[in-house]
């Protein structure tokens, strides 16, 4: 089979019909991420999924149906043109058609086929033709998307469909059932026969319990062994799978560090950042930034009014003692309006005024006071005055005692003023500090969100890198590489433990089994009484070799055509690196039955950790090997479809890599985006035409219709160009 | 017995508001009406008590010196549950610290700017109670034009202190030197 044509009309990006020629050996589709390699691709997995009637809206071009008006109908089709046992052509096909609601219907879903007899063009069934020249099986070893897919040996039913498909070691299953049939059945008979005969009774029982033990022990260790070897193989998967992503397992847990501590430190400037502005007015008394000046008012009220209050009462208190002052001096001058000096009121005293009021002798100057007399009279006037004063002075300090109303009954001022006192100072420092202590913090705030925006930004970018190690190892997760990275040596050392337990088992097994045959044989060397059960034996005992030889040539045929797989293989191996080291390819049958891919170093020692082009090489090799063998099976060449096999081609020489390839007499279709080069001037991505002159083969570039807009699928168009 | 101290009988009192401005002001800023003051905890309202925005709002008529008198119906006026004397005691809530002493600034406040004759109250021609009366009066009066103020800014853009540094803006433009604004001619707001 040969493609000379695939035509994508209206296919997503592919806007219109879209023509691509196939050379006899490589065509090499080249495009950016985005430019449509994967659609090209997908467009031929919906031409060739014969599983259902697709006719999804989410197939037709944007820029297309947007194009449409109302009414207008157009068609989505892909068609292939190839060459198998003369021209054919299979097409798929549907119809849409914008509604009055700009809704789109679609609507005659068709796959036809067409195949030119002579110069007739005959119609056939589009599914039918499609099987019959590139049945599903072929297709499944034809096409492969991405790098991951080219490892097709990843689980566990591959190798039996390989080995089914293209070895044809199937045919010996039904004998090998067949012959083990046979030797049961003979063997039920001869033990049957043998119980019969009385003469070895003891015998055969004695070596039919020892049978069954050891059969009962063959058994166990068989279970033992098939656990030990899953172990062993998940050990070897798991340490394989380490090892290939020691680098990333690495490179993630510095980045974790990196993200954890920029987090922390997120966390941090968020603590000095997110303020509650709000709470601060009134927790940290902020709003009282503008209140100086309303604090100094009010100290200068207070201050008046004490004032005030002072001077008042100092005038009241003037006022009571002018008050006093002039009851006094009234006294002062009656007394002394009387015009002898006069002796103090209290002199003399009481008694003495008495004792000489009594002897009528005035005994100041020793006269006699009779009775009547004026000096006598004068005594008792001075004594009556004496009296008056007493009682007057007591009547007075009685009054005194009443306390006259103050002027200021109440010290409120006083206590504005107490007030006013304790603010000033140390307080009213702080309050006139506020309009600073705010602009500080403010632009201290300023300061940590700009460091906050720098860690914020830091951060995406870790997360950016984290992304990128995960998504280049798409097969493990992350929790995965963080095991990995701690327990790679618990690994290790379980690994080597069960490979030991395994070599343990498969010794013990293999001296159970060299029992069984000897039981086996001392069981045939019993004699049996009876002629008949003799010839029973004996037939036995060919039909067992018979069912032994089918086995082993059973296991004989899987084992040559791997063998034959590795060697066509290795011849690949040999071509895509020929100016490189490469290995040998190894292709190991494992315990569950499937089989693993892996690359030797001439030594025998495996190359753990293979790079990208390497493993990509190593599974292509295998792939053109299935491929070669499928031309010697089928008699038929078939084309083999990439879809960006070399994304994890680092520093490859695409050129020579691509050459070999074309050379390789096979028909090969690859999605690239290599031979692209950066240009420094547009900052595009072009053609870098010093390799691409370098190649043979044909070259078609595919790229996005320029001047597009990023949100706007209908914007988008894939336009193609063949450059060669 | 001392007799009590202006500020003792001013910390007991509860300070008048216009309802109008229950819903646009109070309860939009605050927990007012919750019930348990969570003061702030609930649906990321800006303040916890009702009176703390009430603070907001004397704070703002205080350094704009501007005053509104309350409107003179006592079916549209309402107070706080909490008298003045326990507004800023607020220790135990997460997050936030109390501010008593703030309580002390807006007496200073109402006695500096009341015009009140302190001398008859010492003489006892007066009582407390009327001195204590016109405090509150200021208070309230300086408030409402606060109230009236953040109302304003509402309705020009209902999210205009939904900006974290809104309040804190406002009080930024104040000028912390003069002694007074009172021969600034603030905004007109009617």
């Amino acid at each position: 089979m040969k493609l000379n044509k695939i035509i994508i009309k209206n296919f997503r990006s592919y806007y219109g019909e879209n023509q691509f020629e196939l050379s006899d050996g490589l065509t090499l589709v080249i495009g950016d991420n985005g430019d449509g390699k994967t659609t090209f691709f997908e467009a031929l997995e919906w031409l060739f999924d014969t599983s259902k009637t697709n006719k999804s809206e989410s197939n037709i071009s944007e820029m297309r149906k947007m194009e449409l008006g109302i009414g207008d109908v157009d068609e989505v089709a892909v068609t292939m043109v190839f060459e198998h046992g003369g021209e054919k052509e299979i097409c798929k096909k549907f119809i849409f058609e914008k509604n009055s609601d700009g809704s789109i219907t679609t609507r005659d879903f068709s796959f036809i086929g067409y195949a030119i007899v002579g110069s007739e063009r005959q119609n056939r069934n589009g599914q039918h033709l499609l099987e019959a020249c590139f049945d599903t099986v072929i297709r499944r070893y034809c096409l492969f998307k991405g790098e991951r897919e080219l490892n097709v040996f990843d689980n566990n039913t591959a190798l039996k469909t390989l080995v089914d498909t293209f070895s044809g070691i199937k045919q010996f299953d039904s004998l090998v059932e067949m012959t083990e049939f046979f030797e049961q059945q003979s063997d039920s008979l001869v033990t049957k026969e043998l119980r019969k005969d009385k003469k070895q009774e003891d015998a055969i029982k004695r070596i039919e319990y020892d049978l069954t033990r050891v059969q009962g022990d063959i058994s166990d260790t068989r279970k033992e062994i098939s656990i030990k070897e899953k172990a062993v193989s998940d050990y070897e998967t798991r340490m394989r799978v380490l090892e290939e992503n020691q680098d990333a397992c690495e490179n993630l847990h510095d980045i974790k560090a990196r993200i954890e501590q920029k987090k922390a430190e997120q966390r941090r400037l968020r603590s000095y950042v997110d303020l509650d502005y709000n709470a601060m007015l009134l927790d940290d008394m902020w709003i009282l930034r503008a209140f100086p000046s309303v604090l100094s008012e009010y100290q200068r009220k207070v201050a008046i009014l004490s004032r005030e209050k002072r001077r008042l009462q100092k005038a009241e208190d003037e006022r009571i003692a002018i008050e006093k002052g002039k009851q006094e001096a009234i006294k002062e001058i009656q007394k002394l309006a009387n015009d002898a000096t006069p002796l103090p009121w209290n002199l003399p005293d009481k008694e003495t005024m008495q004792e000489m009021i009594d002897d009528e002798i005035c005994k100041v100057c020793g006269s006699p006071a009779p009775k009547g007399s004026d000096a006598y009279n004068f005594m008792v006037n001075k004594l009556n005055e004496y009296l008056e004063h007493i009682r007057k002075e007591t009547e007075l300090a009685e009054q005194s005692e009443i306390p006259e109303k103050p002027l200021f009954e109440n010290s409120y001022i006083n206590e504005l003023h107490t007030r006013s006192i304790q603010l000033s100072g140390d307080t009213e420092q702080e309050i006139s500090k506020l309009a600073t202590v705010i602009a500080d913090r403010l632009t201290f705030v300023q300061s940590r969100k700009i460091e906050l925006e720098k860690a914020t930004r830091d951060l995406s970018e870790a997360e950016d890198a984290k992304m990128q190690i995960l998504i280049q190892t798409p097969d493990l997760t992350e929790e995965m590489l963080d095991k990995s990275f701690k327990d790679f040596k618990g690994l290790s050392d379980s690994s080597k433990r069960a490979s030991i337990d395994l070599l343990e088992l498969q010794h013990k097994l293999a001296s159970l089994e060299e029992r069984k045959a000897e039981l086996k044989e001392e069981l045939n060397k019993i004699v049996p009484s009876n002629g008949i059960v003799r010839v029973y034996q004996r037939v036995h005992t060919a039909l067992d070799k018979i069912m032994k030889a089918f086995e082993a040539a059973k296991n004989r045929n899987v084992e040559d055509f791997l063998r034959m797989l590795e060697s066509q293989a290795n011849l690949y191996l040999k071509k895509l690196n020929a100016e490189d080291f490469r290995g040998i390819i190894r292709i190991i049958k494992t315990a569950d039955g499937s089989a693993r891919i892996n690359l030797y170093s001439s030594n025998n020692t495996p190359i753990t950790n293979p790079g990208g082009a390497q493993k990509t090489t190593m599974y292509m090799s295998v792939l053109f090997a299935i491929s070669n063998i499928t031309t010697l099976k089928r008699d038929e060449d078939y084309p083999l479809i990439f879809d960006a096999p070399t994304s994890s081609f680092g520093e490859f020489k695409e050129d020579v890599f691509y050459n070999i390839i074309d050379n390789i007499d096979k028909q090969c279709i690859i999605f690239t985006k290599d031979l692209l080069k950066f240009d420094r001037e547009t900052g595009e991505r072009k053609l870098d035409y010093e390799k691409i002159n370098q190649l043979s083969c044909s070259v078609y570039r595919i790229q996005k219709q320029a001047g597009y807009d990023e949100e706007d699928l209908s914007t988008i168009r894939t336009l193609t160009t063949k450059i060669k | 017995m001392a007799a009590e101290k202006l500020y003792d009988i001013w910390a007991k009192r509860n300070p008048n508001w216009e309802k109008r401005y229950e819903d646009s002001v109070i309860k939009n800023f605050s927990d007012y009406g919750k019930g348990v003051t969570r003061l702030g905890d609930a649906k990321g309202k800006l303040f916890g008590a009702g009176y703390e925005i009430f603070i907001i709002a004397f704070f703002i008529g205080l350094y704009y010196n501007q005053r509104r008198k309350l409107i003179d119906d006592s079916t549209k006026i309402k107070s706080f549950g909490q008298p003045i004397q326990y507004w800023g005691n607020i220790d135990s809530v997460k997050g936030r610290k109390a501010y008593p002493k703030l309580r002390e600034f807006i007496f200073t406040a109402l006695i500096a700017k009341t015009e009140f004759d302190f001398i008859a109250l010492d003489k006892n021609l007066v009582t407390a109670r009327k001195a204590v009366d016109a405090l509150m009066q200021t208070m309230e009066e300086y408030a409402n034009w606060g109230f009236h103020f953040i109302e304003d800014k509402l309705i020009d853009n209902p999210n205009y202190f939904y900006k974290e540094t809104a309040f804190l803006e406002i009080f930024l433009t104040f000028d912390t030197n003069s002694s007074t604004l009172e021969d600034d001619e603030p905004e007109s707001l009617d």
